[in-house]
């Protein structure tokens, strides 16, 4: 099949690579792509089509259709004739039952044709309903294309950012000379390379001028300042029975064909052309020695008649007006579409041309510039007919979904006469060529079947991409930012259990969770709070602003003292909460929960432009590390890790000092987030290692996530997010102390109007009557419905019984209220206790 | 089965608008349509008009990535939406349209121990209104879809998911076309291609509807334009608590069957599932900024592989073929606004986000019965537009929001 060498080839003969097909070795060259090493040694049906499994061969030879699509290497709908030749791949078909040739699926082509109307599914296996998931199995296995392989592929892919002054998309003839043209730094990307073009395919024009280009394993993301499209035309097939046979192809498969891989197609063709594609189509099938035994220039000659017919869905000859012309070669060109659909997308606006007959861009936004073909640059192509008639086989508009003309007409007569319409019941233009093939076909076909004309119809919207893009590549190396503590390795080195809390990963417990618990009530425990978000208010309103942010006071806190506040949002939803420490009369340190540094940093911020106010917001989570050393002895153990006086006199509850301990500058904030004496101490996060070791060495016991929430429990902290939701008011969160009498403070309208109508429900504390743990989630319910929710539980072992959070109605919230919980299936008795469960005076915390 | 035979008209050809109508609906999506169908079936009324400025289906209607479920967190969502998945059971048969509704069960991962407390509480609300959804491990996971990577090297590694069984997919264009063949047959009029540009307000009511065809009035106007409803509304001088965003899906080329059950993950902003036609249906989260232009972004694309992948390494070598866009009207609680408005007679179905096209039926069954008869269902009495006054919201943040 080959020919002789000839000058231009792009194969390099010296360099065989063989590959293997449904089992049989085939050799190509350095040049072929898979599809043309087949075509060489002789194969000639490729696939079959997706809903009658009709023989499909080489069309398009652009990687557009889908016909030549087959599995390599496992990797399903793979275009072969884009598919470069390389030894040892492994190919396969797909889609068929049996083989290429004798696919015994076909039988749907036999019968597929009055039986299986277009939109037929909508009609039928309606009833009885319990059969459609028997009909919906048969159909799903039936639709689809290649089958995934069962372990990927793990290819590498890689992303790259790259600016230009001017970026030309298309490597034709206008594109290279406008790249030659251009200005600056300028490039030139093209989907087949050459000529000095970067060898990509661009996906879109998005907004900002980014335009992502797929080079197989690079995803270049492009910044233009100046976008030049030179994308060229679609050639366009022919809209007639039989059109869909083997042997049936665009002017660019035969020029691939036989200039490019040197291969004699067939050995006599006949030409329809509606342009001068299909004249040279005819000259390169002479110079290959295909006899060409009739070319019809639909430029001079008015046909009315034109069909294809086959054996075995391979072309043996076309009818011409009724004259019979014997070929197993059908170039069919109908003239070329610009190909417009990245300026679409960009912003341009698409009009039709009656004269042509093509749809051509117009108004381009700015920057965007369309050249060539792409730019309706297209002369001399004859208007063919919406279809040709000329016998009973099947007229396929959309090659890729398999839609006929007698389809559409059957959609516009059951209404659906818009193109968008059209598309959906048809599934015109929704294949693998993305509508490049079909678009054109369709709008002329409504147009005439209407009476109306092109510009009545329209177009669909153009969508990126243009052309399918692998999931790996727009996936890219795959980094999914994790956060780690400055003492991270120390817990890992400790043997701890990591889990995950947002983006942070920290200790769920370093061996048992309650031995933990018991070290901090009985002697000294240390947690790692690094995760805590760390905010730094300074200047001279810093004060004002906190002031208004939060529903309690902060303008009156003194120097050196520490309050706990609440965020609400301006609906009056509690949003976040944390600690406030004033270091300076200008200078506050925030702390916030371990989820919410970065929201709250941006709550900060915004209303301090809202408000004009004077204050610098510094985010310093990640520079610090922290630690909460807890239990009885804490006092005693800082004592003697510092100089500085922590007698309770000197730092008190509530006090915020700086001092040294183990020879490391901390800020020291005594609160009790556990129930017990505690200093949470604030370094820098490269001494956080250092600091963490001296009170380990100081017999402090590392304490994890999980003996830190018995702990908070016990007290009954809330944890805001868990014990909290998106509609939690300060009210009925049971914290109307924290709302003090102030002008305004954001939230303040809501607050007022919940203290006005009253709460609807209402979070408390509970304790189980029984032992049981009831999950959290569980529901609390009343005559079995649903009245309320378990938001935290756990057994407390200081407490001796199962102790937990729940929000109930207002009129079940009295302490000692009895409640019934839903534990799997069945209610189980509760007690509403609304003073924290352990050292409800909070003595241990002032001690 | 001979009915596939005949070529009949699915409806009639655009008429002339009348001067008049009992009900004008505005919008020609699930909603409005489903409104039409059953004013008409249920209630008798069928002098209605379904105004729509575009194609029917031409809204969220038909971008949508048609995940049906139910298992939702409020007792008032719940039992809302799981009318509505019983609806749509009977839809194909009382439509005689075949919608492909498949139930193939519906994961919702948790891939953190907060995660897991919020599908907990799912399935101890669901389970109190005998819906069908349950916690589950990841060796119940693994057997539910064996393809899914539940391997410890993920970034996220799956800790466990609320399992919905009743929970599937539909073929969406398939549900307009239905209840539009429906509604017509009924003696509704579909006016495709008819934009309403003004709303006339007399003495507290609505009286007509200014159009591109010219005016229309109306006893009673309802407005079912997701996307828009802060426009139309506001034509009406109703001011709703909604801000409009873009959600962004795409597909694949089409595959044989790997996937039959739909995979939703909240903390990586993913969800999957897999067609009938073989391609994979995969969305995301809204964009955090306010819009009504549907223009798609590019980062969307990235990062929904991403995820995707990491749930399915497999895929990797998977195309993306078409990527799509369309507009969401989120409420405040990510609850829906339905039913009564300030004007009188204007009655209003919004606030659907990303999550309304599974309410179509009862958002019909329920707006006809308030137009039919003035009494509000009680089903849809907590989704009153009234509630932002009186402070009475139905959050369904951890249900609603990314899952659809
Ligand atoms: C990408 C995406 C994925 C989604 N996934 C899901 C999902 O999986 N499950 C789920 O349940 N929901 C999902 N949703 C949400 C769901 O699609 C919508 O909530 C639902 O379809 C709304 O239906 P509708 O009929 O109210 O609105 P629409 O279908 O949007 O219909 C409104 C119609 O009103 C028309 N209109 C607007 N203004 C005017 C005017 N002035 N005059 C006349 N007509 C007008 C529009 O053209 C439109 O056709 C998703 C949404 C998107 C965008
Ligand atoms: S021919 Fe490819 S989508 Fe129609």
């Amino acid at each position: 099949m080959r020919i002789a060498p000839q000058p231009g080839e792009r194969i390099d003969r010296r360099k065989p690579f063989t590959f293997e097909y449904d089992g049989a070795k085939i050799t190509g060259f350095e040049g072929d792509t898979i599809g043309s090493a087949l075509y060489a040694a002789g194969r000639r049906v490729f696939s079959r089509s997706f809903k009658y499994h009709r023989p499909r061969g080489l069309l398009c030879c652009s990687g557009d259709c889908p016909n030549c699509m087959m599995t390599v290497d496992g990797v399903p709908n793979v275009r072969l004739c884009v598919e470069p030749v390389r030894d040892g791949a492994v190919v396969r078909a797909q889609n068929v039952l049996g083989s290429l040739d004798r696919d015994l699926l076909s039988i749907t082509d036999k019968i597929g044709g009055p039986f299986t109307p277009v939109g037929f599914y909508y009609r039928t296996m309606i009833r009885p309903r319990r059969l459609w998931p028997l009909y919906e199995k048969f159909l799903r296995n039936v639709a689809g294309l290649g089958k995934i392989g069962e372990n990927g592929t793990h290819r590498r892919y890689d992303t790259e950012h790259r600016r230009v002054d001017v970026l030309v998309i298309g490597g034709g003839r206008a594109g290279r000379e406008a790249a030659a043209r251009a200005e600056g730094d300028v490039l030139l990307v093209d989907e087949h390379g050459g000529g000095g073009a970067l060898k990509g395919r661009a996906l879109g024009i998005y907004e900002g001028g980014l335009v992502p280009v797929d080079a197989g394993d690079v995803l270049y993301r492009f910044r233009a300042e100046r976008i030049v499209v030179a994308t060229g035309g679609i050639e366009q097939p022919l809209v007639f029975p039989g059109n869909d046979l083997v042997g049936v192809m665009l002017p660019n498969g035969v020029r691939r064909l036989t200039r490019d891989w040197s291969i004699k197609p067939g050995e006599r063709a006949v030409v329809v052309t509606a342009d001068d594609a299909g004249l040279e189509a005819a000259g390169d099938l002479r110079a290959v020695g295909t006899e060409v035994a009739r070319v019809v220039d639909l430029r001079s000659e008015r046909i009315v008649q034109l069909a294809a017919v086959g054996k075995r869905g391979r072309l043996s000859a076309v009818l011409v007006d009724g004259e019979a012309v014997d070929c197993d070669v059908l170039v069919m060109s109908g003239g070329r579409q610009p190909a417009y659909s990245l300026l679409a997308q960009a912003g341009a606006r698409v009009e039709y041309e009656p004269r042509r007959g093509i749809f051509v861009p117009t108004e381009l936004p700015e920057n965007v510039e369309a050249v060539g073909s792409a730019a309706g640059d297209l002369e001399g192509a004859a208007v063919p007919a919406a279809s040709y008639d000329g016998g009973d086989g099947k007229c396929f508009v959309c090659i890729c979904e398999d839609v006929t003309e007698k389809d559409v007409k059957r959609a516009l007569a059951e209404g659906f006469d818009s193109i968008e319409l059209a598309k959906r019941y048809t599934t015109a233009t929704m294949g693998p060529c993305q509508g490049r093939l079909c678009h054109l076909q369709s709008i002329r076909m409504l147009a005439r079947e209407t009476e109306t004309d092109e510009a009545a119809i329209g177009t669909t919207t153009a969508r990126p991409p243009w052309g399918p893009v692998e999931l790996g590549l727009l996936a890219g190396r795959h980094y999914e930012a994790m956060k780690r503590s400055p003492l991270h390795f120390r817990h890992e080195e400790a043997g701890a259990t990591m889990m995950w809390t947002g983006a942070w990963r920290r200790p769920f417990a370093y061996g048992d969770p309650a031995a933990e618990v018991r070290a901090v009530h009985e002697s000294l425990g240390v947690i790692d709070v690094s995760t805590l978000g760390k905010i730094i208010v300074e200047g001279p309103d810093a004060a004002e602003l906190l002031e208004r942010l939060y529903p309690n006071r902060f303008a009156d806190l003194a120097v050196g003292r520490i309050r706990y506040g609440v965020l609400t949002t301006d609906g009056g939803r509690i949003m976040d909460d944390g600690t406030v420490a004033r270091l300076g009369d200008d200078l506050f340190y925030v702390t916030t929960t371990s989820t919410g540094s970065e929201s709250v940093c941006e709550w900060f911020e915004w209303w301090n432009a809202v408000w004009g106010y004077d204050a610098e917001i510094v985010n310093v989570t990640g520079a610090l590390a922290a630690v909460n050393l807890a239990g009885p002895q804490a006092r005693e153990a800082l004592g003697a890790l510092t100089d500085a006086d922590v007698s309770n006199d000197a730092l008190k509850y509530l006090d915020a000092k700086e001092i040294t301990v183990a020879g490391v500058p901390c800020l020291a904030l005594r609160i009790g987030f556990v129930g017990e004496l505690g200093y949470e101490l604030h370094c820098a996060a490269s001494a956080g290692e250092h600091l963490w070791d001296a009170l380990v060495a100081r017999g402090a016991v590392p304490f994890g996530l999980e003996p830190q929430r018995v702990l908070r429990l016990e007290k009954a902290h809330v944890i805001v997010g868990q014990d909290t939701d998106s509609e939690s008011n300060l009210l009925s969160a049971g914290m109307p102390w924290i709302v003090k009498e102030k002008p305004d403070f954001v939230g303040k309208w809501a607050v007022e109007l919940v203290e006005e109508r009253g709460i609807r429900e209402r979070l408390v504390g509970f304790t189980m009557d029984g032992g049981l743990l009831p999950p959290e989630g569980a529901q609390v319910v009343e005559n079995g419905k649903s009245t309320g929710r378990v938001t935290s539980s756990r057994v407390s072992e200081q407490v001796g019984k199962v102790i937990g959070l729940a929000w109930v109605r207002p009129e079940r919230a009295d302490d000692g209220t009895r409640l019934s919980i839903r534990i799997a299936g069945a209610d189980h008795p509760a007690t509403v206790t609304l003073a924290p469960f352990y050292d409800a005076e909070g003595a241990k915390l002032r001690s | 089965m001979k009915d596939i035979f005949r070529v009949s008209r699915m409806w009639r050809p655009r008429g002339e608008l009348k001067k008049r109508y009992d009900v004008v609906v505005i919008g020609g999506g699930s909603h409005g349509l489903a409104t039409a169908y059953y004013l008409a079936k249920n209630h008798g009324v069928k002098d209605v008009a379904v105004l729509e400025k575009s194609y029917i289906g031409s809204g969220a209607s038909g971008r949508n990535t048609t995940i049906i479920r139910s298992n939702y967190r409020t007792p008032e969502g719940a039992a809302f939406y799981s009318r509505s998945v019983k609806l749509y059971e009977q839809l194909s048969a009382d439509l005689d349209f075949n919608l492909m509704f498949s139930q193939h069960g519906h994961l919702t991962l948790a891939h953190s121990e907060r995660a897991m407390v919020t599908m907990q509480e799912r399935a101890e609300v669901n389970q109190l209104l005998g819906i069908d959804s349950r916690v589950v491990y990841p060796e119940e996971i693994a057997r539910l879809c064996p393809q899914i990577n539940l391997g410890p090297r993920q970034t996220w590694p799956i800790q466990g998911a609320l399992y919905h069984a009743p929970g599937g997919i539909i073929r969406h264009d398939a549900v307009v076309w239905g209840l539009a063949r429906g509604a017509d047959r009924a003696g509704v009029e579909i006016h495709p291609y008819t934009e309403v540009t003004g709303i006339e307000r007399t003495s507290g009511r609505a009286t007509a509807v200014e159009t591109n065809r010219g005016r229309v009035e109306a006893d009673v106007v309802v407005s079912a334009v997701a996307g828009w409803s802060t426009l139309v509304c506001g034509l009406a001088g109703v001011r709703l608590p909604i801000t409009t965003h873009i959600l962004q899906a795409f597909v694949t080329e089409p595959v044989k069957p790997f996937l039959d059950v739909i995979i939703v993950s909240a903390q990586m902003h993913v969800y999957v599932s897999q067609t009938d036609r073989g391609e994979f249906l995969i969305g995301a989260e809204i964009e955090p900024y306010t819009t009504y232009k549907s223009i798609g972004t590019f980062p969307f694309l990235e990062y929904s592989a991403r995820h995707t992948l990491e749930l399915f390494p497999q895929l990797e070598r998977l195309r993306v073929l078409r990527t799509w866009t369309g507009l969401c009207d989120l409420s405040p609680d990510y609850s829906p606004i339905l039913g009564r408005t300030e004007v009188e007679n204007f009655h209003v179905s919004a606030g659907w986000g990303t999550y309304g096209f599974k309410a179509a039926p009862i958002v019909g069954t329920t707006l006809a019965k308030l137009v039919a008869t003035g009494e509000t269902p009680d089903l849809i009495a907590p989704f009153a537009l009234e509630r932002f006054h009186t402070d009475e919201l139905v959050s369904e943040l951890a249900a609603a929001a990314v899952s659809h």
